[in-house]
């Protein structure tokens, strides 16, 4: 068996504090660790505040960050940690970014691809795209677990394109993490939980653990950004798409769930979906859809 | 469509789960209490449904004890709507001012070119700015912050005065139609008497909002959710049973009044101008 214990943090960033924010991180690692958690996820920008608007540049970290390696101190021994900040890169664009702090180190960063730009988002306006959708393996956990994990990130709106979790778990992912900011909207008693983002989400992230027969772990915030209540409600799901666990909406929690990496192997067994997968034949067929968008002959070299 | 009908349709349509919406509110409520580093909300009660609303969801979220009513009657408020401003106060035992604002209205009112000729609209606007200055005035005596009332009914249509009623620091039920403000009070305990009666802004004796716009909240809110959370074009809404007249009436209603749901426009002349390029959060923190 390859267990690991996930800690859920399900906080309340405070916006644009960053020291308040690094205190909240280092207090939940350290109820985490007691609790015997191996992996601790935080939510998207847990670490700055979402609504930031011009503050992006203002609280923007470097992957070398002195903070950020402070806090990956505390990994040392365990549990590992999944964070989440607005990452400055050596060309100065901006991104939202997850890394994975584990035995002192910053040891993986995955920027987040889609940014949603409508409705009562401006991502975009702010930040700039990831361009990269790479698993990594981790240990997740101290000296008292053994072997690595599969890990694949998604930050927030990343899963509403199914294209990225499913390349995630083609890439060796296992579990599938998403940190998330997501705001309560849709407030009505026709959908599940009276909230239609709790209830669209639900159905995200079930169909998400089902497709990819991959362990989900999705971490949500909490508290106030402005107009925007985040509604919480994290979660972990089986690689059968069954929910595990599931914390309060709109409440602060440490929500903790055991997960067997080894239910991977068998889900996909008795559910060989991502072996099926056609990739040659997908790419075939977006090349051409690319190639037709842009007006040119389809290249059936690429 | 009779109103029994159409409110019946307006409450399946827009039912919410009152425990769940209430606790959005108060995590608003403390959010920007919080954030403002106000000791206090300040509170206009007009012994209407929404001020009461707010009242009790503030109550919920601060404590009563950091939660000051303030009661600014004009000569021509019903003495109904006062007493039931002060049952809210009894029931919740938070503090109360009383400072009844006609003198001044009257004394403004006096000093104006055409003192005589005043409509009741104009007295009514300006009667709810002489609130909004009171109410600043008493959240700067009490380190508190003000709190809002509008809700989005009436936010939509424009039914408020700019910097009147409609001025706040942040407003929790803004974003609550007037039929979910009547399912929230009932849930969270606001008295039947002030859940019942005929939604009023007290402007002159007998006034009420349904009887000066020509509709009744129901199919208003059922017009509105249409036309703006679905984005359905008005004939569409028509040919759901509607009457066009009021369908259009309404949709003009909205239209007219989009200058009040935004901060006045800034001539961009500079590099970097408020408004349009110079967009931060309301509070900056201090720390690094």
């Amino acid at each position: 068996m390859r267990r690991r214990v996930l800690a859920l943090a399900q906080i309340a960033p405070v916006l644009g504090d960053l020291r308040r924010n690094f205190d909240i991180h280092g207090h939940q690692l350290a109820e985490a660790r007691a609790a015997g958690a191996d992996l601790v996820i935080f939510p998207e920008l847990g670490l700055t505040g979402y609504q930031l608007q011009d503050l992006a540049p203002e609280v923007a970290m470097r992957r070398t960050d002195a903070r950020l390696h402070a806090l990956a101190k505390q990994t040392i021994g365990g549990p590992s940690a999944i964070v989440s900040f607005v990452e400055a890169s050596d060309d100065h664009r901006l991104f939202a970014a997850a890394a994975v702090l584990e035995d002192g180190e910053v040891r993986h960063v995955a920027r987040k691809s889609y940014l949603p730009t409508y409705g009562l988002f401006d991502e975009r306006r702010f930040l700039a795209p990831g361009d990269a959708i790479r698993s990594t393996r981790a240990v997740l956990g101290g000296p008292q677990v053994t072997g690595e994990v599969g890990l694949g990130i998604g930050i927030c709106e990343d899963f509403w394109h199914p294209s990225l979790p499913a390349i995630l778990a083609q890439d060796g992912a296992e579990l599938l993490v998403n940190v998330a900011a997501g705001p309560a909207r849709g407030a009505s008693l026709d959908v599940d939980q009276g909230l239609g983002s709790a209830a669209s989400w639900g159905m995200l992230l079930r169909a998400t653990a089902s497709l990819t027969t991959s362990y989900v772990a999705f971490t949500n915030r909490v508290g106030v950004d402005e107009s925007l209540i985040f509604w919480g409600g994290s979660r972990v799901i089986g690689p059968d798409g069954v929910v595990l666990c599931e914390a309060p909406l709109f409440e602060e929690a440490l929500l903790l769930a055991e997960i067997d990496l080894d239910e991977v192997g068998r889900a996909r067994t008795a559910l060989p979906l991502l072996r099926d997968e056609r990739l040659e034949l997908t790419r075939r067929e977006y090349g051409r859809l690319i190639a037709a968008r842009a007006e040119l002959p389809e290249d059936g070299a690429t | 469509m009779s109103d029994d009908h159409a409110r019946s349709a307006a409450e399946r349509e827009l039912a919410i789960d009152g425990t769940m919406v209430a606790a959005m509110c108060q995590s608003f409520i403390a959010a920007h209490v919080s954030s403002t580093g106000a000791e206090r909300v300040v509170l206009g009660l007009s012994g209407g449904i929404d001020s009461a609303l707010v009242a009790y969801l503030t109550a919920a979220a601060i404590g009563a004890d950091r939660l000051i009513a303030v009661l600014m009657p004009t000569a021509s408020s019903s003495p109904s709507a006062k007493r039931d401003a002060e049952t809210v106060i009894g029931e919740l035992g938070c503090q109360s001012e009383l400072i009844p604002i006609e003198a001044p209205l009257a004394a403004l009112l006096g000093t104006l070119p055409e003192a005589a000729s005043v409509t009741p609209i104009r007295r009514g606007n300006m009667a709810a700015r002489l609130r909004m200055t009171t109410l600043y005035d008493r959240s700067a005596a009490h380190r508190g912050v003000v709190i809002g009332t509008g809700n989005k009914s009436e936010i939509l249509i424009g039914y408020s005065t700019i910097y009147g009623d409609a001025a706040s620091a942040f407003n929790p039920i803004g974003d609550l139609y007037k039929t979910q403000i009547r399912a929230l009070a009932g849930h969270i305990g606001v008295p039947r008497q002030i859940i019942e009666k005929a939604p009023s802004a007290d402007l002159w004796p007998g006034q009420t909002d349904e009887g000066e716009g020509g509709f009744d909240y129901p199919t208003l809110d059922r017009v509105l959710y249409r036309i703006v959370d679905r984005r359905m074009p008005i004939d569409d809404v028509i040919a759901e049973g509607f009457e066009r007249a009021l369908v259009e009436r309404i949709a003009d209603m909205v239209r007219r009044s989009e200058f009040k749901r935004q901060m006045p426009p800034i001539a961009k002349v500079g590099g970097r101008s408020s408004g349009s390029d110079y967009l931060y959060p309301r509070r900056r923190p201090n720390s690094d």
